[in-house]
């Protein structure tokens, strides 16, 4: 999968999870300063976007991910590692 | 000018960087405790998500908020708070407290975190409070700001209580408010990654609304800071300084290279630090607030002379004894005095000290018995107890006394007292819990200390008593800088050969003893003269030439304790015996486990005097500690000691001795004659010297340090100097 298509589906999921009007999502915004997700959003996102690409996550390393472009670069890398 | 942290404590807009709509979590009740508790200020809710925070208009970032901001409180999780604080800093906001954890307390992760806010902090000079702290409290009317999770605003009072727990501040906060306690601040301040509890003590000794400072301490960092702050806070504006300082049993890391390492605690050397500071040291809560309430509600005590009143004799029994062993007197009272008492009280009680008035006593027997002891010139103050009986009109015995202390609103003290001129403090222990509820109740309410034991009630007149004694000495008593004594050496100079000894070419951890001896010397201490000697023909010459008697001792870097392995001789008065004295000393030294052996000692004998230690040591919180005590042999036996942080003055050089339970001996017991203290004091004073000048020294003793008859000085015999390991 490009990166442009991760990157398309990381902010469906973010914008279905945070309820976001679109727009909102920039590669550079931050979860919790620029996109006010809680403890327990940030659960929810890393669920959707498991289910968004078929994948399993480290919980610990997905939620240490900050940013959108870093959660591009998180997935892109665990799609790219399964072949 | 403003102070430098006005804008924590007074600021006229706050923005709450973080906040959500979630009642119950942080991020919320900070929020809204700021607008509950009336806050007299502006407030900008700022949170990513929302467009109003309980009606108030929400800001997505503190950048977007149009007016000025004195102050921020972050309370996004520990992963984004250098973001907030970063546009906070571009926004030019002067102050921010951190409340969120997940810092340094969680590890390495958390301690870069920390970093960051600090970097952020210190480019934009924002003063931070925090990170992992409550928050603050100002319950002056014109601010009234509880920015804080505590759950409601303290009663206004005169105590400011900065605590690195934020949970103690809730915990005492309940405990006070049931004692009608008022504070005039509350501080937590958590990890002091910018402003610390030096910066809040200055800023506090300078604020009308506080005359009593509380601090609970989990670590000090910068303990000369701290001490220099409280003494300048005590002397310059008589607030009392009270710490509760955590930690007390931890097994200070006690190296036993050197009898020094060995004696000196962490928490001793705190202990001595906080004193040499004027700070009063609490072990509990519950003594912190006794002290706070008596110093912030009476007068300091002039005197240690008490007066009890009460109305059973059991407690007053108590109470003497307690009143006794906490270094109060009770007082003789005046014919004068007595002959008041006398008129005015039934012929069955007690006019002496403590004075009964009965156990049917009412308002107007209290009040004549009170009014009297307190005009008596040989009382300091007095200690009012009550038990309640089934005719004594507790409510109206209260008000009496709180007229009495002059404590009552607005109503002034009875004109026989002449209490305006010369105020006495007066505190209370109405004994029990539900019937003398109410009593206690106006009594605290008055300002009057009140007290549910006796005891208690005289531990806090005794620590009122000695602040007053504190504050007169640190008021007379500039504060010492390190200065060269006649003679001696400035601090921080070392002399060319005392630069040569620590050299340590070698690479050995500690000094041999000649060279040791040598290093005393050029500081100035009273070394006998001595001779290094390497085999037994030099010994014989050596001693020769000092003159007999001489005494041997093996210099060897592995034998710490010499007269336990046998490698001293004493009293030897021959060049004959000097060489056979050396085998055998040189032998024993060698039998010493991995001894290796540098030679032997030959000393002049001294002529026997009293045997202490002088030393010092290393510490991480204050820098350096000087110890004086009982030495010789059974110094750890003994544990005789006492502690200064250098620099200090000949002042202090003689309390460190008169700490000691061998102080008598100094002083000339049992008709012996008095000793050479004062020069005694100049060797503690010269110790202090060379421990400020030889950073590379981490620890030294010298024992023992003989003392002789007055005029006749003091000998140094031997001396263990350990490096600094690099």
């Amino acid at each position: 999968m490009d990166r442009s298509e991760v990157e398309r589906r990381v902010s469906r999921a973010i914008l279905r999870v945070l309820k976001l009007p679109p727009g909102e999502v920039t590669p550079e915004a931050n979860f919790i300063f620029d996109l006010g997700a809680d403890s327990m959003q940030s659960l929810q996102l890393v669920a959707a976007f498991e289910e968004e690409f078929g994948v399993e996550m480290d919980q610990e390393a997905a939620l240490a991910v900050l940013t959108v472009a870093s959660a591009v670069d998180f997935i892109k890398a665990i799609l790219d590692s399964r072949g | 000018m403003s102070p430098p942290l006005a804008a924590l404590f007074r600021p006229t807009s706050i923005a709450v960087v973080g906040t959500n709509r979630v009642q119950g979590s942080v991020p919320y009740d900070l929020f809204h405790n700021i607008l509950r508790d009336g806050f007299r200020g502006k407030v900008y809710p700022v949170s990513p998500r929302e467009s109003s925070i309980d009606g108030v208009q929400a800001y997505k970032y503190v950048l977007d908020i149009e007016e000025p901001v004195d102050l921020a409180v972050i309370v996004f999780p520990s992963s984004v708070c250098h973001l907030a604080l970063e546009q906070c800093g571009r926004k030019g906001i002067p102050a921010a407290l951190v409340i969120s954890a997940g810092f340094r307390e969680v590890g390495q992760a958390g301690a870069q975190r920390e970093e960051r806010l600090r970097e952020i902090a210190g480019r934009y000079a924002i003063k931070l409070i925090g990170p992992n702290c409550l928050g603050l409290i100002n319950t002056d009317p014109r601010v009234s700001l509880n920015a804080s999770f505590a759950r409601r605003l303290p009663e206004p009072g005169a105590i400011a209580f900065l605590s690195q727990s934020g949970a103690l501040c809730t915990a005492v906060l309940d405990y006070a408010q049931a004692r009608h306690i008022g504070f005039s601040s509350l501080v937590s301040f958590g990890n002091k990654a910018g402003v610390t509890e030096i910066d809040l003590l200055r800023y506090l000794a300078d604020d009308p609304r506080t005359r009593v400072i509380l601090l609970y301490l989990e670590e000090v960092t910068d303990g000369p800071g701290l001490m220099a702050a409280a003494r300048q806070t005590i002397a310059e504006t008589g607030k009392p300084v009270l710490v509760l300082k955590a930690g007390r049993t931890r097994a200070g890391a006690a190296a036993a290279s050197s009898h020094t390492g060995s004696l000196a605690g962490s928490d001793q050397i705190c202990d001595a630090a906080f004193r040499q500071a004027g700070i009063l040291r609490c072990d509990t809560v519950e003594d912190m607030l006794d002290a706070a309430v008596a110093l912030v509600g009476q007068p300091v005590p002039r005197g240690n002379r008490v007066a009890i009143v009460t109305n059973a004799g059991g407690p007053g029994v108590l109470a003497t004894d307690r009143a006794v062993r906490a270094g109060l007197s009770l007082a003789g009272f005046t014919a004068e005095t007595t002959a008041a008492l006398k008129k005015s009280l039934p012929a069955t009680a007690s006019i002496r000290n403590p004075v009964d008035v009965i156990g049917d006593a009412r308002a107007d027997r209290y009040q004549a018995a009170v009014s009297a002891v307190l005009a008596d010139e040989g009382v300091d103050g007095a200690l009012v107890i009550l038990t309640p009986q089934s005719m004594t009109d507790i409510a109206a015995i209260a008000g009496e006394i709180c007229r009495l202390a002059g404590a009552s609103s607005g109503e002034p003290p009875s004109a026989d007292l002449t209490r305006a001129a010369q105020p006495k403090p007066l505190y209370a222990c109405f004994m029990g819990q539900r019937d003398v509820a109410e009593g206690a109740d106006i009594l605290q309410s008055g300002g009057v200390p009140q007290y549910g034991q006796p005891e208690r009630m005289c531990e806090a007149f005794a620590r009122a008593w000695r602040f007053g004694v504190i504050r007169r000495r640190l008021r007379s008593e500039p504060p010492v800088e390190a200065e060269a004594p006649a003679g001696g050496t400035a601090a921080g100079e070392l002399p060319a050969r005392a630069r040569e000894l620590l050299a340590n070419p070698a690479g050995r951890r500690y000094l041999p003893l000649d060279q040791a001896l040598e290093l005393l010397a050029c500081y100035g201490l009273p070394v006998p003269p001595y001779a290094l000697a390497r085999t037994g023909a030099e010994a014989a010459a050596a001693a020769e030439r000092i003159g007999f008697p001489v005494a041997l001792k093996a210099v060897s870097e592995q034998v710490v304790h010499k007269s336990d392995a046998g490698a001293v001789r004493l009293g030897i008065g021959t060049g004959g015996e000097a060489a056979e004295g050396f085998r055998a000393v040189r032998e024993a030294a060698l039998q010493a486990s991995g001894a290796r052996v540098d030679g032997v000692l030959v000393q002049a004998m001294a002529p026997p005097g009293l045997e202490l230690i002088l030393g010092f040591k290393r510490d991480p919180a204050f820098g350096t500690a000087v110890l004086a005590g009982a030495g010789g042999i059974w110094v750890e036996v003994l544990r005789d000691v006492s502690f200064r942080i250098p620099p200090f003055g000949e002042g202090e050089a003689l309390a460190m001795l008169e700490e000691l339970a061998v102080h008598p001996l100094l002083a000339g017991a049992r008709g012996r004659p008095a000793l050479d203290v004062g020069a005694l004091a100049g060797c503690i004073l010269r110790v202090a010297r060379l421990a400020l000048a030889c950073p590379g020294i981490e620890e030294l003793d010298v024992n023992p340090l003989l003392v002789y008859e007055r005029g006749r000085g003091c000998a140094a015999l031997d001396a263990r100097v350990a490096r600094r390991r690099t």
